[in-house]
């Protein structure tokens, strides 16, 4: 099969009632025998790019469109967008919403079926198949985990046989683990059809491990188009759209006298790379002093002996925590890690009374969670929930913050409510509608609506899930100043960087209980604690292993500091 | 306290269990086991037909013909007593509405006279309803959305209306969960009332409202997801395939009425001709 290119022509496109054009005289050529990543920050205009390629733009959102678009010889303005979904499939970004059929088999063949392909379901199986989901076909889509729904849409997309797939910020909506196996895959259907993949993107380890091509988009143009490994490289023009190089690509710039660069003069992209142009050696480093995860010896919370689980359709109860016991202490900043369904957000629910433990006792700041209603256990206790939009009932964020203390008719609401939108510095948003900020926004909110309470303990499920690198140090930053204001913040999460930078105590969530419950430090030398867990350590710790650094760093400076201290030796 | 509260959450979890498997487990249901088409059919016979009775014993024989193939058909035992309870209190409401009204204008007999008298004259009309209700219930419930849909589809319904049905099934779950996290979420923010009352009434009334106030939220969330969900139906050829005969085709070729189907209609038939000519 010989390879397509998508030609985008002097595109200038205005959506309608916008004054200033998203896209401005782009000319790109994208080919289908390469990953391309497309990068950019948020509002760049690339998302819109992409729906230019098949047609969304200008057929369904018409606006003004000027230049030309074509893929192979077809010119998108001359097709229509169902014709186009022959040759460039899209999965989106809230790909959920993208499966409209409540079985696997039915929505992926759901496009050829549409067309009149009489072998939609030869089509269909073979998509499934080579995703990978072929034992899932006559499943219902609600029993599938995200990431499989991620992959339904994948192969919704595959069995169209089209020349390219969009896959729009696939790792904002995965865990990790997901993430990297819907990159994998996706690098081996490009290897192996020559069916050009475009990925959206701005984790760039990611883009550094799989893509051939960077696009970077910025002001609505294409700015420039490079091999991945220069593109990686223009670290400064990447840092001020606030997009960050892969951790390794920063260490090896911020090592002195050239260190870390290849012999071809770049920096590496990869941890591959980076282990090949690092100075080798084991830099023995004196271990970080870290508090050991117990702040007091004061005890807000004791689990013991929990069991609980939940009703399956087809498989009974399904038990998640079994004979599980643990205690929380005071002053302690906790990362709850672990795959999906180890029971981390089990947990936290059950922390809050809002599910009752099916054995054992649950005691919150010496409460029972089986006495008492989840509504007092709230006083002291806050539980901010993994997708923040269930956390907005109100028509302005400032009326949601105020929520709690008007249900307890606090005498100074007002005065409360402006001190947490200071602190949070969320003037900008606070009289806007929760439910229509972008997520980052959403997420920040969804924190000040938790800490208006004023509470002893926080739970945060996935506080960092689904947010670009900008908002992701906001909330971070908010997450390292709560602390200033509770007693202990409890996260479950499964990004390791968050658990490297901020956590002082770390519970690691296997199928049979506990793994592992330690410091970070000691959590991050075990690989195989972390490969058992689904989860995968920062580039920083995975580089401090290939070095020999023992114990790991985990922040791009300690490593730095000590990679610079034995490159001058 | 604890007792009640467990209570509570164990009925919620298996009430939204319970609602799943009547939706999606079909796959040992009698009804889900013919050709839709005769389902549809046969259930709108049956809506009718128990309209043709006035005597309380055919009618009887048809509830317990009815309720067997409800359980036959896995229905929600849940949604049964929902149903049924909603015809009994629809119809006790009329009773004693009407029996009062005779009272008052001093009709001979009493009030408990009126009472006995006007449930009797009511009750082959309850039997009716319930009847028919349970019977849809079943059909409906039974039938797996794909089948329904096709069913639907063949029987000259238009396209956009029977993608709805699937449409609807896909999201349930969603919305279900959706609401569920709302209300707990609410409920975090709430204050309880410190007394709950007889029979912890002004808890539940509390518990009422709140979930009330979670509708809006939820059908506003709902509605920002529709959003993607047009764009990606569109680049998936939905508009496409409204007109275009081929994919109606695929939609429906499958659909083959067999014997069984036959047998079941038949069956039912002479159900009614011996109800009718023996009760």
């Amino acid at each position: 099969m010989s390879s397509t290119t998508i030609t985008v022509d002097d595109l200038t496109f205005r959506y309608p009632g916008s004054d200033e054009p998203v896209l401005r005289n782009v000319n790109v050529e994208i080919d289908s025998g390469e990953f391309t990543a497309i990068i950019g920050g948020n509002g760049s205009g690339k998302t819109t790019l992409c729906k230019a390629f098949n047609g969304l733009i200008p057929h369904f959102f018409n606006g003004t469109f000027q230049g030309t678009v074509s893929i192979g010889d077809t010119v998108t303005t001359e097709s229509d967008v169902s014709g186009l979904s022959k040759t460039v499939g899209y999965v989106f970004q809230d790909f959920e919403n993208q499966l409209v059929q409540p079985i696997v088999l039915d929505d992926v063949a759901f496009a050829p079926k549409n067309h009149g392909l009489e072998d939609y379901e030869t089509r269909a199986m073979r998509a499934l198949e080579s995703v990978g989901l072929e034992d899932a076909a006559d499943r219902f889509i609600w029993e599938l985990s995200g990431g499989q729904q991620h992959l339904v849409a994948l192969a919704g997309v595959l069995a169209m046989e089209p020349q390219f797939i969009i896959v729009d910020e696939p790792a904002a909506q995965l865990d990790p683990h997901n993430a990297r196996k819907t990159y994998e895959q996706l690098r081996e259907i490009q290897r192996e059809t020559e069916v050009g993949v475009i990925a959206i993107e701005h984790h760039t380890e990611f883009i550094g491990d799989y893509c051939d091509r960077l696009v970077m988009v910025a002001d609505g143009d294409v700015a420039w188009a490079n091999r991945v490994d220069v593109g990686l490289n223009r670290v400064e023009e990447l840092l001020d759209a606030d997009i960050h190089p892969p951790q390794v690509t920063q260490i090896a710039r911020q090592l002195p006298n050239k260190q870390g660069t290849l012999p071809s003069g770049r920096y590496p992209v990869t941890v591959e790379q980076a282990v090949s142009a690092f100075p080798t050696g084991s830099p023995k480093g004196d271990p970080p002093v870290k508090p050991d995860g117990r702040g007091s010896d004061e005890t807000l919370i004791t689990v013991s002996n929990l069991t609980h689980g939940y009703p399956t359709l087809r498989e009974g109860r399904k038990t998640v925590l079994d004979a599980f016991d643990l205690e929380l202490y005071a002053d302690s900043r906790v990362a709850l890690v672990g795959a999906n369904g180890a029971g981390k957000s089990t947990l936290l629910r059950l922390l809050t009374g809002l599910e009752s433990p099916d054995k054992g006792t649950v005691t919150v700041l010496g409460n029972d969670t089986n006495d008492t209603l989840p509504e007092e256990l709230a006083e002291e206790t806050v539980y901010i929930h993994q997708n923040p939009e269930e956390m907005f009932v109100e028509e302005t964020v400032r009326e949601d913050i105020a929520y709690y203390l008007e249900s307890r008719d606090d005498p100074d609401v007002d005065e409360r409510v402006a001190d947490v939108i200071e602190f949070l510095d969320l003037e900008d948003i606070a009289d806007r509608d929760g439910r229509l900020l972008s997520v980052g926004q959403q997420r920040r909110a969804s924190l000040a609506i938790g800490l208006a309470t004023d509470p002893t303990i926080v739970l945060l499920d996935e506080p960092t899930g689904s947010l670009d690198l900008q908002s992701r140090r906001e909330v971070t930053r908010i997450l390292s100043r709560s602390v200033t204001r509770t007693e202990t913040v409890v996260v479950a999460t499964h990004d390791l960087q968050l658990v490297a930078e901020w956590a002082d105590r770390v519970i690691v969530l296997g199928p049979n209980g506990i793994l592992a419950d330690e410091t970070p430090q000691s959590v991050f030398q075990q690989p195989g604690l972390l490969e058992q867990a689904h989860l995968r350590p920062p580039q920083v710790v995975e580089l401090s292993d290939r070095l020999g650094i023992d114990p790991p760093s985990l922040t791009k400076s300690d490593i730095v500091d000590r990679l610079a201290t034995q490159g001058g030796r | 306290m604890g007792y009640l509260d467990a209570i509570q959450n164990i009925t919620i979890a298996d009430i939204k269990l319970d609602l799943m498997r009547t939706a999606y487990d079909n796959d040992e249901a009698l009804l889900n086991k013919f050709d839709p088409r005769i389902v549809i059919i046969w259930s709108a016979i049956f809506v009718i037909v128990p309209w043709f009775f006035y005597e309380p014993e055919p009618l009887f024989a048809m509830l317990i013909a009815a309720l067997l193939l409800a359980y036959l058909s896995q229905t929600s035992i849940y949604l049964l007593v929902l149903l049924i309870w909603g015809s009994l209190s629809n119809i006790g409401f009329i009773v004693i509405l009407s029996s009062v009204v005779y009272w008052w204008q001093g009709g001979p007999g009493g009030l408990r006279g009126a009472v006995v008298d006007n449930s009797v004259a009511l009750l082959p009309f309850t039997m009716k309803l319930t009847v028919i209700s349970v019977v849809s219930l079943a059909a409906f419930s039974a039938m797996s959305p794909k089948k329904l849909a096709k069913g639907l589809l063949s029987l000259g319904v238009p396209r956009p209306f029977t993608f709805a049905i699937a449409y609807g099934y896909r999201m349930v779950p969603v919305l279900v969960e959706e609401y569920h996290d709302l209300v707990n979420s609410l409920r975090l923010r709430n204050k309880a009332p410190e007394k709950s009352g007889l029979l912890r009434w002004r808890y539940y009334l509390y518990l009422l409202k709140l979930s009330i106030k979670a509708f809006y939220p939820m059908a506003f969330n709902v509605a920002k997801r529709s959003r993607v969900t047009v764009e990606a139906m569109e680049t998936q050829g939905f508009s496409h395939s409204l007109g275009n005969e081929a994919s109606r085709e695929l939609r429906l070729g499958d659909l083959q009425i067999l014997p069984r189907d036959v047998t079941f209609m038949l069956v039912s038939l002479l159900f009614v001709v011996v109800v009718s000519v023996f009760l």
